[in-house]
């Protein structure tokens, strides 16, 4: 029985596809996760998995590695029907799964973590053997790396290429690859690119899971489109472009483009001279000047852990900095306690949205209320009406007013959020400047556009924005200036429009600027 | 094969919230009835004989009425905190305190005063007692980090020993001379004594009680102090970033909590025992507080239901034992109290999952 596909680029006649889902249909409580869906991939050939959050993109990909068993439908393997139980009987079929989340043993050496849970290695392991092949591989595949160092000092990108050797030691033909540049910098994901070519030179067929529109078109030969549990589009990546798999993602036309601000004014409402955050013998923070215009919105780029998050937290005055200086539109506000800040005129939107940003357990009334002045009593009918009217104007999906915040999807809590943090924006009293940290993080387009246009509404109403993204893709798009943060420093500054994106990258990586070829 | 899972429900109706406590308590007395038929009691005599005992009769629900009083203010105790993830299991201890302070102004402050405020000045004094008990568990929650839950149970065994040393082991002022032989507390003046209901022993303690639970509950949902309190227990991080101080936070509510279980000791100084008296003081009415909290989901005016209904059971033991034929133990009340509890805190995972029974299909292979 051969899959019910026709052959793609890349196949040859008569060439069963390496791997396919065949009308495979996975239900979860409440939810139709895929619905009748078919998917191939022929050897040799890049295919991506493109949707957005909720999809269903990570539910196929778990039925094709043994993960998840399809409620009906079935996979095949070359042609032939199989039955995956497990991800270890995915395996035995050459179908091996890198997860976004490694999973390593930190204290374990790269050739140890290689074989650990192996069913074929020998009890008794050949370390130099295993050391051999592991390196032996690497270099057939543009993998560098060393088979005896210690997981826990290689970084993140070094991680992969161990999940990646891993599956291609025990064998795996076709590769599943979970979102493998969201962890990456620039220069890595060029990397990884260049090893997945490898792999497909070498007749093994490569599933990518992705949103990151660019990417996609970057790496794959065919690209299947998932909305709602439901294929949308099977195109190949040389007929089609980034505006058209949006399209197909999404459902309705999208707007793609960058926007600058028109507006920009002389007056600084958000600064930072030498803020430098120390936590124990750690630097987390060092030395950091920034300044925000009115009208003007500045990206902090970066891998994460950088930086990031003390530092936002330092400038919102949830932490009190170790040494500098934070003012807002004028007033220095340094270490005196967020609420401090806000009298000010600053409003700020942390990247954990619930949790943080919202109280999970309150009601979305009390969340309104979370960082405004609040007499002995709580005053809760301005707050009732005010969230009422967001839900209207922000097109807020909720049961209604005093549902507790923890029952709102990721877009719909950020939009709660932002209600609150810009609410008054351009009144005297309203916030002057504005904090976001992963605006758009785990949204899905429409929400990341309508958030977006939000921002550049702050920006474009006399606001000074900040925001730090891990996207770089989203800080250029958005920002007026850009920078990079490496290590606790800015690594590099300067106008959006005169950054070359290699610089940006190199940056990123901790390459400095003036060793830039 | 059939397959059973639990899953997270999506929905909560109101009638869930009720139903879960209605059936843990159910589900206990069933447990107890297999107890009580393996001792070869009859388990619906039994349970008749104890509904009587604490309900059905005047005398019974008064007696469980005053029962309730101290338990509905350690029930609150145990709310106001439970509720924010802060594990004050110390009311019993802070009971004592609020009976040995409540004890002292009653003997020293009240010679004369109109009843209302001689009682005032007890009630005062034992929330003061209360809330100083608790005030060091406090202090190393909120600085150190110090689990609340381990101090505040040692500070029960000190403010135990305490008590009884007050009265048994020495010449105190507590104790009064006249008992040499078996030593009791010096009673307090009648003006420091709340008023009974015609010929019960049910005391005014009660109304107090009840205006305690909707203080507490205007406290939570209409204050700003209880918003912050809301906000601290379901989030630190939350909590920080909207500038709310954590810590005073946490400290306020423990020290209310113990303030709380401290109006419990001198409601039962000012309307039972009259003394400090480590005998006829009701031991364990500050951990049933627990009890009374977690079943009324630490809503103010269900743990007044449930302090009733916990009240009687407690009530009941003593009356049992009249049964004719062999003795019912007392023990028989405690143990039902205990598996309510058991069956409260199982049952709590069916509030918000539901059990999904299906039939796996086996894989069809072509």
């Amino acid at each position: 029985m051969s899959p019910a596909v026709e052959a793609g680029p890349g196949a040859s006649p008569g060439q069963p596809a390496a791997i396919a889902a065949v009308n495979v249909t996975k239900r979860f409580p409440g939810v139709l996760a895929t619905d009748a869906v078919d998917f191939c991939v022929w050897p040799g050939e890049v295919h991506t998995i493109l949707g957005e959050n909720g999809a269903g993109k990570s539910t196929l990909a778990a039925m094709l590695c043994g993960l998840y068993r399809p409620d009906e439908g079935h996979i095949e393997r070359d042609g032939k029907q199989v039955r995956l139980r497990s991800p270890r009987d995915g395996l035995a079929y050459g179908i091996g799964m890198v997860h976004q989340h490694f999973r390593l043993v930190d204290r374990f050496t790269v050739a140890e973590n290689v074989v650990l849970g192996d069913p074929h290695q020998a009890r008794i392991l050949d370390r130099r053997a295993i050391e051999e092949r592991v390196a032996e591989i690497g270099e057939q595949f543009g993998l560098p790396i060393d088979p005896r160092a210690v997981i826990s000092q290689l970084t993140v990108g070094q991680r992969q290429r161990v999940e990646i050797v891993k599956m291609l030691y025990r064998g795996a033909d076709v590769l599943l690859l979970d979102e493998p540049t969201a962890v990456l910098t620039p220069p890595e994901v060029e990397a990884l690119f260049t090893t997945v070519h490898s792999m497909t030179a070498e007749g093994k067929a490569i599933v990518f899971i992705s949103h990151k529109l660019g990417e996609v078109m970057a790496v794959s030969d065919r690209v299947t489109v998932m909305r709602a549990g439901a294929v949308t589009g099977e195109v190949a990546t040389a007929d089609t472009n980034q505006r058209h798999l949006a399209e197909l993602m999404v459902g309705h036309p999208v707007e793609i483009g960058t926007r600058r601000g028109s507006n920009i004014r002389a007056d600084v409402a958000l600064s930072a001279t030498g803020v430098t955050v120390i936590d124990g013998d750690q630097t987390l923070v060092d030395n950091i000047d920034i300044e925000v215009h009115r009208g003007e919105i500045v990206g902090i780029a970066g891998v994460s852990g950088n930086g990031q998050r003390p530092l936002a937290r330092a400038l919102a005055g949830v932490i009190t900095p170790t040494s500098g200086h934070v003012t807002v539109a004028g007033a220095d506000v340094t270490g005196k306690g967020p609420k401090a800040a806000r009298r000010a005129g600053l409003s700020f939107v942390p990247e954990d949205r619930l949790g943080t940003g919202l109280v999970p357990g309150l009601s979305l009334t009390d969340n309104m209320l979370l960082t405004r002045p609040r007499g002995f009593i709580v005053d809760r009918r301005s707050a009732r009406a005010e969230i009422a009217t967001a839900i209207d104007e922000y097109e807020i999906k909720t049961p209604g007013t005093e549902v507790q915040a923890r029952n709102l999807s990721g877009g719909n809590s950020q939009k709660v959020l932002l209600a609150r943090e810009l609410a008054g924006l351009g009144d005297p009293g309203g916030p002057q400047a504005i904090i976001v940290s992963s605006p758009t993080r785990g949204l899905d387009i429409g929400a990341a556009e309508f958030v977006r246009g939000l921002l550049h509404d702050a920006r474009e109403r006399g606001a000074a924005v900040l925001i730090i993204s891990e996207d770089l893709e989203e800080v250029r798009s958005l920002s007026d200036r850009i920078a990079v943060l490496y290590r606790g420093r800015i690594a590099l500054e300067g106008a959006t429009d005169e950054l070359p994106f290699e610089s940006i990258g190199l940056a990123m990586a901790g390459v400095a600027h003036e060793e830039a070829p | 094969m059939i397959r059973i899972r639990l899953e997270r429900r999506l929905e909560r109706h109101w009638w869930q919230t009720v139903l879960t406590p209605t059936l843990s308590v159910l589900a206990a007395f069933a447990a107890g009835a297999i107890f009580l038929a393996i001792k070869g009691f009859d388990p619906i005599t039994v349970y008749r004989e104890l509904f009587k005992a604490s309900f059905t009769s005047t005398y019974g629900i008064t007696d469980s009425l005053t029962i309730a009083v101290p338990l509905i203010l350690t029930g609150l105790a145990a709310a106001v905190v439970f509720r924010m993830n802060l594990f004050n299991i110390g009311a019993e201890g802070q009971l004592y305190l609020g009976a040995i302070f409540g004890s002292w102004a009653g003997l020293a402050l009240t010679d004369g005063l109109p009843t209302i405020l001689g009682v005032a000045v007890v009630l005062i004094a034992g929330a003061v007692g209360g809330a100083l008990w608790a005030a060091p568990a406090a202090v190393f929650k909120a600085y150190f980090g110090t689990s609340e839950i381990i101090s505040t149970l040692m500070l029960t065994f000190i403010a135990l020993y305490l008590m009884r040393y007050l009265i048994f082991g020495s010449n105190s002022y507590w104790r009064d001379p006249e008992s040499a032989n078996f030593p009791q507390g010096k009673k307090i003046p009648t003006s420091a004594r709340f008023e009974l209901f015609s010929d019960t022993r049910l005391h005014w303690g009660l109304a107090f009680a009840i205006a305690i639970a909707l203080l507490i509950w205007v406290l939570i949902r209409f204050t700003s102090l209880g918003f912050d309190m809301n906000v601290v227990g379901s989030s630190d991080s939350a909590a920080r970033y909207a500038g709310i101080p954590v810590r005073r936070t946490v400290i306020i509510a423990l020290l209310i909590s113990g303030a709380l279980g401290g109006l419990a000791g001198a409601t039962e100084v000012a309307g039972r025992a009259y003394a400090l008296d480590p005998n006829g003081l009701e031991l364990g009415l500050g951990f049933t507080g627990i009890v009374v909290a977690a079943l009324a989901r630490y809503n103010p005016f269900a743990i007044i239901l449930v302090a009733t209904f916990l009240g009687g059971l407690r009530n009941a033991g003593v009356a049992l034992q009249g049964l004719p034929g062999d003795r019912v133990p007392v023990e028989v009340s405690l143990m039902l109290q205990g598996a309510i509890l058991l069956f409260a805190i199982g049952g709590e995972i069916f509030s918000h999952h539901r059990l999904s029974i299906s039939r796996a299909n086996p894989a069809v292979v072509t």
